[in-house]
């Protein structure tokens, strides 16, 4: 998708889809600017190559101000879309333009077939919590000293309703609960704030 | 990404390496160059195999942040002695090599609080290089002996916790990194430490003693040069030794088989409250004495008494071999805190000494249950598991059949029976091992696993009735006669369905501590913990009354319960307690339903899913083991869809449960713990009425009026707060 096919204004931001390398720099420089976890390169490339529909920027008088990194699988017999990254500039937050973000993302999930989208979100991050809590995720776990500054985490989740009425049985029956440390792939902790 | 000159290439087997069955080998160096030319920096080519955590394992070399050998200040301790980071002496003016060994010992403690509360060992206490290199220390007996008990110390405990581990999420505690955590000789550190001790201690008495008597102590040469400090310093030393000493004594008293040390530990335990009483009374002393200048600026987070920085640590010496995450800098707890740490471990100790080894399992579940309100961290935790269990019994005294007997109110006789032999019912001892093992976890965890493990108990139901059903015949057609046996198997199978529900009540209870609830969820989650408490006293009453013959009185007499139990027309106080939580989650569920239905607030709204989906997340583990049957979304929805303040104040569950919980004071009045809840559910009850009465008065809830719950009086069960904004 081209950066003008996916403009749309609202108090003068501008939400735009990934578009291709040259965004590449400015997911860069704000995520590291505003979350303390190192990534390299290749994770970035690791997201927006594979996924590059479920990023997606936000714009402010040309600035890049906000973004959303995210990815879906299969996991457990189970279609899940995950949220890797979420930032917004601070000077830029409380205007919902995270919510923005994050929403367009879970939309092409749903659309895409996902049956559930998780994150893991610091258990002081009362801000993001909030944000995640009115999009209807529950708080699923808590994950124990789960970042390297010794914070926990909250595994958030939110599931998508389900036509069959069957389904929810046939799915947890089918789950492998047996080991908990595969739970994710998401082995090196991600922080997630806006 | 690599193109088309790669692929007509051809690849040369190589002879210098033999190919196997299946395998070849072959040279790809010209490959892997012309693939080379292709790509620029920060490029990477991505394979089907090319995962999140392989894209997340690359480093960028001279990133500080992710190179830990970028950030190190020596390539090797070797290097850094040389250069001089850890002289011995310190120094050779006795009071400034006084000074900083006593800097050494505090930085140590806070090193090791750190490592306790989740820093690594390589980064915390073994930043030490004089504990890295134990034998340069040999002609400095203080420093050496205090050396060694801190290495034997930390031994102490990751073998402790290693034997005790139960999840992979506190791993990071026991990896020693291939440190060397036992020495030569190690095992007489304490004698050494003790040699140490009694020279100070002369040295102290020398120094107090009246100038007449001076003389007969001439022999005995000062700890340091200036002999107005002398007592200062010789006093500060001393604590310090002691409290090694005494914690020292502490975990070996805890690891005896069979609680055998728990009495000796707590008279350690006192004895070290009592050092650290006084090592933070030397602070003053140390701080007015010492060598260097500091300022009182950020002195929280000073790691020693004095404020100085101490002498002879290095955390990024071991940077490169704390592996599996990139290091990160370690803030270490202030000295303050590390105090405060090890004071809240050694009080966290002693109610674990003090603990009865009551063989009732009842009790024990209770203790741990209780235990973890005081959030205790790994250390503690681990040791009250090995208290708890030791070869495949209770305290390492009870075998697991006898304590099923006992939580299953069967007579003393059945103890002996055959059928503990039978293989289902050995495993059925392994659960109630394993469950007391998940129950010493950190919280978290713990209700992971919780919800997990309640599979195996259902599971476990159904063989029991299967393997009971084959050895006896069919149970259930026969009513109760004197067929020991089949008392045996009915007991058991309704213990075991107790068992369960309790197991999913603290499930259900763990997520108001972990935070896992939102106030929109509040009425559901009451629901489920309110039908699950309604089977729980189910099962517990049931139980009890099964029992009504002479051994069961017997029984409970020793378990020394409230007197009236033995009339059988009461029910029994334990079902009672059951049912005073059941009316609080009732009129819980209702008020939160009623606030709900009449005035919009605390609903499960969201553009993507609805409430239902919510419920589903939430419970899936209980719905999944059917606990309890027929318990679904439709059901919650019927229960509360009609809920109205008109009809609540008709039937309030709250006068109920505070009728109830008076009632029972009489009954609890030998258990201070359990007088102590009745109190909280009372103040729940009351504080609950008042705000349903007020909003039913109300009618419609006033803009300005703002009602919210809270957990002020007790950890499960919140009170409504109506407040005007």
């Amino acid at each position: 998708m081209s950066a003008s096919e996916g403009m749309s204004a609202s108090e003068g931001i501008e939400y735009v889809s990934y578009g291709g390398e040259h965004h590449l720099p400015l997911i860069m420089k704000l995520v590291d600017q505003e979350l303390s976890e190192p990534y390299s390169i290749f994770t970035y490339r690791y997201f927006v190559y594979l996924w590059p529909q479920l990023s997606f920027l936000a714009f402010h008088k040309g600035q890049c101000v906000g973004t959303v990194v995210c990815k879906m699988g299969d996991h457990r017999h189970t279609f899940r879309g995950y949220i890797a990254m979420l930032v917004v500039l601070n000077t830029y937050r409380g205007r919902g333009i995270a919510t923005e973000l994050v929403t367009r993302s879970i939309k092409v999930m749903m659309e895409s077939g996902c049956e559930e989208v998780t994150l893991e979100a610091e258990v002081t991050n009362k801000g993001a919590l909030a944000l995640y809590g009115r999009l209807g995720f529950i708080r699923a776990k808590r994950l124990f000293r789960y970042y390297l500054n010794g914070v926990d985490a909250f595994r958030l989740k939110l599931l998508f309703p389900r036509p069959e009425p069957n389904y929810s049985e046939s799915r947890i029956a089918s789950e492998d609960y047996t080991n908990e440390l595969a739970d994710g792939d998401n082995l090196v902790p991600y922080k997630s704030c806006h | 990404m690599a193109d088309k000159r790669g692929g007509d290439m051809k690849v040369p087997i190589s002879p210098s390496i033999p190919s196997g069955n299946d395998t070849v080998w072959a040279d790809v160096s010209s490959l892997l160059r012309l693939a080379c030319n292709d790509l620029r920096s920060d490029e990477l080519i991505s394979g089907e195999n090319f995962n999140l955590f392989a894209a997340m394992s690359a480093l960028e070399i001279m990133d500080p942040k992710m190179d830990s050998g970028i950030v190190s200040t020596y390539y090797s301790v070797d290097e850094a002695i040389d250069n001089g980071a850890a002289p011995v002496p310190l120094s050779f003016d006795r009071t400034i090599d006084i000074q900083c060994v006593i800097d050494i010992m505090d930085h140590l403690l806070a090193c090791e609080a750190t490592w306790h509360k989740g820093g690594s060992l390589a980064q915390t206490v073994f930043s030490c290089i004089y504990l890295l290199r134990p034998e340069r220390t040999s002609s400095h007996a203080l420093l050496h002996s205090f050396c060694r008990v801190i290495r034997t110390t930390c031994n102490a405990v990751v073998s402790a916790v290693s034997d005790a581990r139960t999840n992979e999420e506190e791993d990071l505690f026991i990896m020693a990194y291939g440190l060397q955590l036992k020495g030569d000789g190690d095992e007489k550190c304490l004698s050494m430490l003790h040699a140490v001790e009694e020279t100070i201690s002369r040295q102290l008495k020398a120094c107090k003693a009246p100038l007449s008597k001076r003389r007969v102590v001439e022999d005995v040469e000062p700890l340091q040069n200036n002999l107005d400090l002398e007592e200062g310093y010789c006093k500060a030393v001393l604590c310090r030794l002691r409290f090694r000493k005494h914690f020292y004594h502490v975990l070996t008293c805890l690891r005896r088989p069979q609680g055998k040390g728990l009495e000796l530990a707590k008279k350690h335990i006192v004895a070290c409250l009592s050092e650290l009483d006084s090592m933070l009374k030397s602070e003053e002393f140390l701080r007015h004495n010492c060598a260097c200048e500091i300022s009182r600026d950020g002195i929280e987070d000073k790691t020693t008494a004095s404020g100085c920085q101490p002498v002879g640590f290095d955390s990024t010496l071991n940077s490169r071999s704390a592996a599996p995450t990139p290091p990160r800098s370690i803030k270490l707890l202030g000295w303050k805190k590390a105090v405060n740490y090890f004071q809240k471990l050694l009080h966290d100790l002693d109610i674990i000494c003090s603990y009865s080894l009551d063989p009732v399992l009842e009790y024990a579940l209770r203790f741990v249950v209780d235990f973890q309100k005081v959030q205790p961290d790994l250390v503690a935790r681990a040791y009250l598991q090995f208290l708890l269990v030791q070869d495949g019994k209770l305290y390492g005294r009870e075998p697991m059949f006898v304590v099923i007997c006992k939580a299953a109110l069967l007579p003393e006789g059945t103890k002996n029976h055959n059928i503990q032999k039978n293989e289902t019912v050995v495993q059925l001892g392994q659960l109630l091992i394993s469950l007391l093992r998940v129950l010493c976890t950190n919280t978290a965890w713990q209700r992971r696993k919780l919800g997990k493990i309640l599979q195996d108990w259902r599971i476990i139901y159904v063989q029991l009735e299967l393997a009971f059903r084959k050895e006896y015949g069919d149970i259930t057609c026969t009513s109760i006669d004197q067929n020991v046996c089949l008392k045996i198997c009915k007991n058991i199978l309704i213990w075991v369905e107790e068992q369960t529900y309790w197991i999913a009540l603290r499930f259900l209870m763990l997520g108001f501590e972990l935070e896992l609830y939102s106030p929109s969820e509040y009425c559901m989650v009451y629901w489920y913990i309110y039908v699950i408490l309604i089977k729980l006293a189910e099962k517990t009453h049931l139980k009890m009354m099964l029992n009504n013959d002479s051994g069961r009185r017997k029984a409970k007499k020793k378990r020394d319960l409230v007197k009236d139990m033995g009339k059988d027309f009461q029910i029994p106080p334990a079902v009672l307690l059951l049912q005073c939580y059941i009316y609080v989650a009732e009129g819980l569920m209702m008020m939160l339903a009623s606030l709900r239905n009449e005035h919009k607030v605390f609903l499960c709204l969201g553009p993507f899913n609805s409430e239902q989906e919510r419920f589903i997340q939430h419970f899936e583990l209980l719905q999944k083991v059917c606990l309890p049957d027929h318990a679904s979304y439709l059901s919650f929805r019927e229960t509360t869809a009609r809920a109205r303040f008109s009809t609540l104040s008709m039937h309030n569950c709250f006068k109920d449960a505070q009728r109830i919980a008076k009632e029972l004071r009489a009954n609890f009045a030998n258990d201070p713990d359990r007088i102590a809840e009745l109190r909280r559910i009372e103040q729940v009850a009351e504080h609950n009425c008042v705000a349903l009465n007020l909003v039913s008065r109300l009618g419609t809830l006033e803009p300005s009026l703002k009602i919210s719950f809270e957990f002020s009086h007790h950890p499960h069960f919140a009170s409504a707060a109506v407040k005007r904004s």
